[in-house]
């Protein structure tokens, strides 16, 4: 029981800050569905830097790495005008594609899993942290309601004199940040860079968001949920149910149909920032 | 249309020699291996071809889904379901009723996985996206699960469903011992050709297009988005299915685990290089096509393959980027 928990906590800490990171951007206004490919670049980059600068240093590369990423997102977005989602899977495809390369072409053999880290314990109270500071922010500050009013309504934030693109920037600096961590966090867990090692996290934290209705606490409650199905996955696999085996890629389905289901049955009332995807 | 496709390949090597460079290859090396991959040889370009056909059809069911203002991101695992009902289907009847219950089953099969995206976008404003790709995932453990057991050729090691029979392929249209063009490739064109009138003659064609530019004015015109939106994702998640029956029919003649590599997202990128017709899915499934086939014999030459998804990646951005602002400036 007790290894449950433990295990739901490892499994949600990427997602909550992945999905805390996709807040800051989808609640100023930028669908992002970029974060799945931050989070990969900044695992690359972040073990990449590990082998020669240490535990630190990965952190810092991975958070600049990302931010890397997030940034253009705004300037294809904000500045070009490029649709949110071709902007976003084009940043995926570049994230994809781009690891394996660097990895391949700068990766240090020598040094296997062998890598410096910061301990998994500093990520988990990170990422539990973070979505009441989120919270705080967004409700009691001058900068949080600034980000809400350009997510509601860009239009109207203008004429009370707040420009959107720049409170989408600091947005997205917050995104690159936090998918930063997350990416660094998968990299600490596992100790090496594999191809594609998000696998589709950065999805699923979308999924918290929306099932959250973009709000801090719901969607932190909701990357839990999912956290708690995936470790619940690796509890049961190979567990007979009802007298039959099941194969376990059923179980690894898990967690993504619970994702389709919460989505088909859970948005109950429309959440939705009205000036998402709005120039 | 050729200056387009002419435009895109260049923009593509330049970004593909940079990125080598880079890397410290020689990026004229490197763009000569990846042409000479492609196009060199007949063999080259028959190879080219094949790679293009599954591009092509995807290509064309997202293109659909985003002509009614829809991401169909779940083509990989619509292909995937299509590819496994069309194989255990095939299978059963041998001569030409396989190949024909065969595709029909892997179209049912592909639009039934899109039906669940189509209905929660439809009726509960959940976005496409998200659950198609859930759904891709789902797909792609559903159909490893069957190929490990239920389907499974027993009196083989790997996790493949038996060989369908040589009677129900498809059929071969060109074929010299080198070169061979087969049949799927012409359905491809023919799909195009039959989408690309269907859109622009008809009135469900017409309505789909409508929903797609404007949601609340196609409303107040009478269409209903409701019934467009299932209309195109059940289109889209057929020809996604349709694409995985004839990558089995007309190449690999059995379903395997790790069945695609991709086509499905790749597919994304052919449709949104093609711009707003369907003719113009042609050219950039063969861009495409050739950069996939030529970044294998780069991956052989010891650059690695990721390098052609970040070239596509890029052409993707500066594409959305150029035709975007001209809107903007436009408007």
């Amino acid at each position: 029981m007790l290894n449950l928990l433990v295990l739901t906590i490892l499994f949600s800490t990427p997602l909550i800050l992945a999905a805390m990171g996709g807040f800051t951007s989808e609640r100023g206004g930028v669908i992002n569905i970029g974060l799945e490919g931050m989070m990969l670049m900044a695992a690359c980059v972040g073990a990449l830097a590990s082998a020669k600068y240490g535990a630190v240093g990965e952190l810092v590369a991975g958070i600049l790495a990302a931010t890397v990423m997030s940034l253009l997102h705004w300037l294809m977005t904000q500045v070009y005008h490029v649709d949110h989602v071709i902007s976003g899977m084009a940043l995926n495809a570049v994230a994809a594609g781009g690891t394996n390369f660097l990895y391949l072409k700068l990766s240090d053999p020598a040094h296997g899993s062998d890598l410096p880290h910061i301990p998994i314990t500093a990520f988990c109270v990170i990422a539990f942290v973070t979505p009441f500071v989120i919270w705080l922010y967004s409700r009691q500050t001058r900068g949080g309601l600034r980000l809400q009013s350009v997510g509601s309504d860009p239009d109207k934030a203008r004429l009370m004199g707040i420009q959107p693109v720049r409170v989408r920037f600091f947005g997205l600096l917050v995104t690159g940040l936090l998918t930063g961590i997350a990416g660094v966090e998968l990299v600490a867990y596992t100790g090496v860079f594999t191809d594609n090692m998000t696998s589709g996290r950065g999805y699923i934290a979308l999924a918290a968001l929306i099932v959250g209705g973009w709000r801090p606490i719901p969607t932190f409650l909701a990357c839990f949920a999912f956290g708690f199905f995936s470790a619940l996955r690796l509890q049961l696999q190979g567990t007979p149910l009802f007298g039959a085996q099941l194969p376990s890629q059923l179980w690894a389905a898990l967690p993504y149909l619970v994702t389709v289901i919460a989505l088909a049955g859970l948005i109950g009332k429309n959440r939705t920032p009205a000036g998402l995807g709005k120039p | 249309m050729i200056w387009r496709l002419v435009a895109m390949i260049a923009g593509a090597c330049a970004i593909l020699a940079g990125a080598v460079l880079v890397a410290h290859e020689s990026p004229i090396q490197s763009l000569q291996t990846l042409f000479h991959g492609s196009l060199g040889t007949p063999a080259a370009i028959a190879g080219t071809l094949r790679e293009a056909t599954p591009l092509l059809i995807c290509g064309l069911a997202v293109f659909i889904a985003l002509r009614a203002g829809l991401f169909n991101i779940g083509v990989e695992g619509q292909l995937l379901v299509g590819a496994c009902a069309c194989a255990v289907v095939a299978i059963r009847f041998p001569g030409t009723p396989g190949m024909i219950l065969g595709v029909i089953a892997g179209m049912a099969a592909g639009a039934l996985w899109a039906l669940p995206a189509g209905l929660i976008k439809a009726y509960r404003n959940g976005h496409e996206v998200i659950t198609t790709i859930m759904l891709n995932n789902v797909a792609l453990f559903f159909t490893g699960a069957l190929v490990s057991g239920p389907i499974k050729d027993k009196t083989q090691a790997d996790t493949a469903t038996p060989y369908v029979a040589a009677s129900s392929r498809m059929p071969w249209v060109y074929q010299t011992p080198t070169v061979q063009v087969n049949f799927s490739l012409v359905l491809g064109v023919l799909l195009a050709v039959g989408l690309a009138l269907w859109l622009k003659k008809t009135v469900a064609g017409y309505e789909l297009q409508a929903v797609g530019s404007n949601r609340v004015a196609a409303r107040f015109a009478g269409i209903s988005p409701q019934k467009v939106t299932m209309l195109a994702m059940t289109i889209s998640g057929s020809l996604g299915g349709l694409a995985g029956a004839v990558q089995v029919l007309a190449y690999e003649g059995r379903f395997y685990d790790g069945f695609s590599p991709g086509y499905g997202f790749d597919a994304l990128g052919v449709a949104l290089l093609a711009g707003g017709s369907a003719y113009g899915v042609l050219p950039s499934s063969l861009l495409f096509g050739i950069l996939s086939k030529g970044g294998t014999a780069l991956q052989i030459d010891g650059v690695p393959k990721g390098i052609t998804t970040v070239v596509l990646g890029m052409l993707i951005l500066i594409a959305a980027a150029i035709r975007y602002r001209k809107v903007t400036t436009d408007a």
